[in-house]
């Protein structure tokens, strides 16, 4: 009795309730297309036969399976040493990153609420400059100190924008170490350094891993700096612009897929740490 | 010398010495990050100001600023980087609590979808920008589906349309500003998703209850429950994705290109050879960072408070 009356109103008036019902299974498969259906033709076209001319798109669906694209671009040099280099770049920048950050974070998070957080909007503020405003005045600087076409060059340049974003991520790592375990520790006689190292450091380890993949993943991204400070060997996201330069659309999509492959795996194994509930208390508080 | 041993031992009985010892540890892993922000950040800023100020021969005054707002190439990349700053803030935010409004709702198999429309969360803006010119080319899929609609609609009898494909990345105006804005919304759909997601689940579930108590219908739930306790989240996205919006390059690079420039792509071209003007370009970013600026406050000014009043 008392449901009917809650819904028997509510029925005459939601003129909204029955084609819901109906849309609602197609909003869903329109929004998993949306996300994923892009990233299918970029495999597609890559594994796809057809001609090299820029335009001749392959069907829709797989018919043929060729690893003839994979092949040319593999031997005509236009992926190996673009990988090769991205990879090592960013794998440099990380391990700096963390060097440089961490220690700094573990600090700053140990400062007076009033004072850390100044600290961590100052950084974050930095970030609200257009790279080009930072890019242009670091990009003659190192012309000047020969760092153009340098690995070093392009890691000082990816640190400058991880440094502050990763720098805020450990701060909040690091507010979670109990300061009771550090006492505890140099009660027991361990140096300052010791304590930091032994104690400190291993219990942030997981925010300290997920902090690496976000700076790993930016400089593996990363275009601008890369487009102001190279000239002459690649790296994987300016080859996919080469690539689109020259009108070869199946290198394009080749190279854009080894980009793309590395990030699927690396957040599909990650997405705990990727829950909505994760992002609530950050943007609430 | 012991003038030289004087100047030494005094500073080490003043206040700063004392607390530089007393602190020496915590300074020492503040001293690369600290030292890395004033090198590599902060004198670059005040670097591109400077430059913006200086001319070619060294003089300093405003002649960068004239000459750029007289050129009708900035002029363009100007109204276009608020074309495509706007048009994607409102597809992003849009599209992204629509598909988060789905994916709220129980259902079976909701985990995977979760999964699949979360997993390309880092996407490369390079390959955002290819996916979208396989898309929206001359040749690209978008016009073989319509070739194929139309295909498909010629065979009624009595309707004869022949198709003709367009080029949107080429054919300039706001349609191919459009290719870049859906590019860029792609790119961080599922960010939006993500952030939406959170918000839905911020709100109790006592909340839609009442809302049915009361007779309220689905729209009128949405609009006066759901929409009002997601304002701030929906302040976060617009914050987070209007810098990025306005600093927009690579897609505008690939999808827009030559006919229609932006800001980032206008500093990127004056800046790199054979022009290598580096006092535009720094002028020009600067220009681009007031704007974000602006933006910022006034969306927060005006948007988000009134927001908040009426939530």
């Amino acid at each position: 009795m008392s449901t009917a009356s809650v819904t028997g109103p509510r029925t005459r008036r939601d003129l909204l309730e029955r084609p819901l019902k109906v849309v609602f299974p197609l909003w869903v498969i329109g929004s998993v297309l949306l996300v994923a259906f892009p990233l299918y033709l970029v495999f597609l076209v890559s594994f796809a036969p057809g001609s090299a001319l820029f335009g001749d798109t392959p069907k829709l669906f797989f018919t043929d399976f060729t690893l003839r694209w994979w092949q040319r671009v593999i031997e005509g040099g236009d992926l190996v040493p673009p990988l090769i280099k991205s990879l090592t770049v960013a794998s440099i920048t990380t391990l700096l990153a963390i060097v440089i950050a961490a220690p700094a974070a573990y600090v700053i998070a140990r400062l007076r609420p009033s004072l850390r957080y100044t600290i961590v909007i100052g950084l974050l503020v930095t970030r609200m400059f257009p790279e080009f405003a930072i890019g242009i005045s670091v990009a003659t600087r190192f012309a000047g100190w020969g760092l153009v076409d340098t690995y070093l060059g392009l890691i000082l340049a990816h640190l400058i924008g991880t440094l502050p974003f990763i720098a805020w991520i450990l701060v909040g790592t690091f507010e979670t170490v109990p300061i009771e375990l550090e006492e505890a520790a140099q009660l027991d006689g361990a140096s300052r350094m010791a304590t930091l190292l032994r104690v400190v450091f291993p219990i942030a380890a997981g925010g300290i891993a997920v902090a690496s993949l976000f700076v790993w993943l930016y400089s593996w991204n990363e275009f601008l700096y890369a487009r102001l400070l190279i000239t002459n060997q690649n790296t994987l996201p300016l080859q996919v612009f080469q690539a689109i330069d020259r009108g070869s659309t199946q290198t394009m999509a080749t190279v854009a897929a080894v980009l793309t492959l590395p990030i699927l795996l690396v957040v599909y194994f990650l997405q705990r740490h990727l829950r909505p509930g994760a992002l609530t208390g950050a943007v609430k508080g | 010398m012991a003038t030289l041993e004087q100047t030494v031992r005094v500073p080490a009985k003043s206040p700063v010495a004392t607390w530089v010892r007393r602190y020496r540890f915590e300074l020492a892993l503040v001293l690369p990050l600290v030292t890395y922000v004033l090198v590599l950040t902060v004198a670059p800023i005040i670097d591109t100001f400077r430059l913006s100020f200086t001319s070619a021969d060294g003089g300093l005054g405003l002649q960068n600023y004239r000459a750029m707002f007289g050129s009708e190439v900035f002029r363009t990349a100007v109204v276009n980087t608020l074309i495509v700053a706007l048009l994607s803030l409102v597809l992003e935010i849009g599209v992204g609590l629509t598909v988060a409004l789905a994916l709220n709702v129980p259902f079976r198999g909701r985990g995977f979808v979760r999964t699949v429309t979360l997993v390309p969360i880092g996407v490369p803006t390079i390959v955002s920008g290819a996916v979208m010119l396989l898309i929206f080319a001359r040749s690209g899929y978008l016009n073989s589906l319509l070739a194929g609609v139309a295909n498909l609609v010629s065979l009624l009898p009595g309707i004869d349309w022949t198709f003709r494909p367009i080029g949107l990345t080429v054919a300039g105006g706001w349609r191919t500003l459009l290719t870049v804005a859906v590019a860029d919304m792609w790119k961080v759909l599922p960010v939006m998703i993500l952030i939406f997601l959170a918000g839905l689940q911020s709100i109790p579930e006592e909340l839609y209850e009442a809302a049915d108590v009361d007779g309220a219908t689905r729209w009128q739930r949405f609009r006066r429950v759901v929409l009002p306790l997601l304002i701030p989240f929906i302040t976060i996205a617009v914050i987070l994705r209007a810098i990025d919006a306005f600093r927009i390059y690579e897609l505008a690079l690939v999808l827009s290109g030559r006919v229609e420039p932006v800001l980032g792509t206008y500093i990127g071209t004056v800046y790199l050879p054979p022009t290598s003007d580096q006092y535009t370009a720094a002028a020009g970013s600067i220009v681009l960072f007031a704007m974000i600026m602006v933006f910022i406050v006034l969306y927060l000014r005006f948007v988000a408070a009134r927001g908040e009043i009426r939530s």
